[in-house]
């Protein structure tokens, strides 16, 4: 009886993790397939495809322009985020939950609303030329609700009695935030982090109608995708992988995080 | 003491706020007024009238229904797998869950429209998956229903929005302490009694929160029925994007954009107390 289960839960974590990652695995196959054709058999290994990506110059500024987006958005998302969360803990009251509520709004307009909605607003109120500035500003707008709520959760079982504690003991607000808060709820603003790096580096609709004549990688690859399907496609599509990989192993090493 | 805490709470909250407000607020009331407004000979004309909700629940009432049928698939199926997984990895999985944990968080990261894209490609009548059997001799002839249908936008959004979920409710599991669940099982609870007194019920933040992402997210999206979806997945983000884009009507357009958020709101507040009674522990 044990072991039925047992055989059951592991049948149910290897169907799992082959559909979470098979569809990215087999695009970095066919990164390095030879045929521009995208099926099998597999025709063999070529890096034509990366050598015709990485002498576009368009390609190069994507990169960076997305780098520089996801980085800012980021940052400025996550310290505004905790916090107001860590604003919100201790007000137990009505007022607390009303404006977490009253906060989190953002990310129930789909993002393709937001993008005209930005456009408009941007373009029509103020006259105000479009660039990486107006997307990161767009962005913050969806990415600090993630933050706000995902810290949030963490801080719903927190226990207070700790600080306060510390507190009477003499130590400084912020010395008790960074020796026990902190420690405790690091891994969660760790989350929250990348989550706001990653929804930024992925948007493309908020992106693509607040950017002007600009370029981050998503848009970059529309404008391919668009063209009809070319396996240099997969190669834009897997320095999108990559960069973000890189920024969750970054973060999960500086945190020491332990799921 | 008492009210300097409180001053710093509001500094602490203040930019937040600043940047809800001027960022957002208010351009989405002025989009809200102007779904109560009309279009004349292209011009916009101020006014209050409820015409373009009116049509809306005339003209597009199938697709809004089509979309609440799909994203309430997607989000229960996400939900249940991601809540599944996250068990898993907190319960089941030893030593091993945080390296189970960790594929999802890898995941999250793949690209939305690296997704899409490659399951347009796995799903395609000449794709990966079709080319795949036939080299292996499963099939002769290539399996077109997979690709421009509702199953690919199910498949699409229920593989995008999975680590989403798996996150926040791997994150309340996680603050389960070990303690009580031995205590009962000391005392002779059974495995159903620790899981659905103990553990569920403080899982349910996490599930509501799974829920809400997943629903809302599949409800607004756009790219992913314009992609995969083929012609009879009519979404209302296409017909969304037509009124704003070629069709100029931006009342139309907005009275639209309202109504699908306001459809989520009743169903996600709905599903909440749903969720949060199923989790009740019985005493």
């Amino acid at each position: 009886m044990i072991q039925v289960s047992a055989l059951a839960w592991r049948g149910f974590a290897a169907f799992s993790i082959i559909f979470m990652l098979s569809p990215l695995f087999i695009l970095v196959v066919f990164c390095f397939n030879e045929s521009p054709l995208l099926n099998f058999p597999l025709t063999g290994f070529s890096l034509r495809w990366f050598d015709v990506v990485l002498k576009w110059p368009q390609f190069l500024e994507a990169l960076k322009n997305s780098l520089i987006v996801s980085a800012t958005v980021g940052i400025v998302s996550t310290v505004i985020g905790t916090m107001t969360a860590m604003g919100l803990a201790r007000l137990r009251s009505g007022f607390a939950s009303t404006l977490m509520s009253i906060l989190t709004v953002p990310f129930m307009v789909p993002p393709l609303m937001l993008g005209i909605v930005f456009l408009s607003y941007y373009t029509g109120w103020f006259d105000m030329p479009l660039g990486l500035h107006t997307v990161i500003l767009s962005h913050l707008v969806f990415t600090q609700p993630f933050v706000i709520l995902i810290v949030n959760a963490r801080m719903v079982n927190f226990d207070f009695a700790a600080i306060d504690s510390a507190r009477d003991l003499g130590a400084s607000g912020l010395k008790a935030f960074l020796s026990i808060t902190l420690p405790i709820v690091s891994s969660s603003i760790v989350g929250a982090a990348m989550i706001a790096m990653a929804l930024s580096l992925d948007d493309f609709l908020v992106t693509f109608f607040t950017i002007g004549g600009n370029n981050t990688l998503p848009t970059f690859m529309w404008g391919m995708l668009r063209k009809g399907v070319d396996p240099s496609i997969n190669v834009v599509a897997t320095f999108i992988m990559c960069l973000s990989i890189g920024i969750t192993l970054v973060g999960l090493r500086i945190t020491r995080y332990r799921g | 003491m008492r009210k300097s805490n409180l001053n710093r709470r509001l500094f602490l909250i203040a930019p937040s706020v600043m940047i809800f407000t001027i960022l957002f607020l208010i351009p989405i009331s002025y989009f809200f007024v102007l779904s109560f407004w009309q279009v004349h000979a292209y011009r916009l004309q101020a006014g209050f009238t409820l015409d373009q909700y009116m049509k809306v629940f005339s003209d597009y009432l199938a697709p809004l229904g089509y979309t609440f049928m799909i994203a309430m698939t997607i989000a229960l199926v996400t939900t249940t797998v991601a809540f599944t997984y996250a068990y898993f990895c907190r319960f089941k999985a030893g030593s091993l869950g945080t390296a189970f944990l960790f594929v999802a968080l890898v995941t999250l990261f793949g690209g939305y429209l690296t997704k899409i894209y490659m399951w347009k490609i796995i799903l395609g009548s000449n794709g990966v998956l079709n080319s795949a059997f036939e080299w292996l001799g499963i099939v002769t002839d290539p399996i077109t229903v997979f690709l421009f249908s509702p199953f690919a936008v199910v498949i699409t959004l229920t593989h995008y929005t999975l680590p989403f979920a798996i996150l926040p409710i791997y994150g309340s599991l996680r603050g389960i302490s070990d303690l009580p669940i031995e205590a009962a099982r000391d005392i002779g609870a059974t495995p159903q009694r620790v899981f659905f007194d103990i553990i569920l019920p403080q899982a349910r933040v996490g599930l509501i929160s799974a829920f809400s992402v997943t629903f809302l997210f599949a409800a607004g999206d756009y790219v992913t029925p314009l992609l995969v979806g083929g012609p009879q997945t009519s979404m209302i983000g296409l017909f969304i994007q037509s009124q704003f884009g070629h069709r100029l009507n931006q009342p139309l357009g907005s009275a639209m954009s309202f109504t699908v958020i306001g459809m989520c709101v009743v169903t996600i507040v709905f599903m909440a107390m749903l969720i949060w009674r199923a989790t009740r522990s019985a005493k």
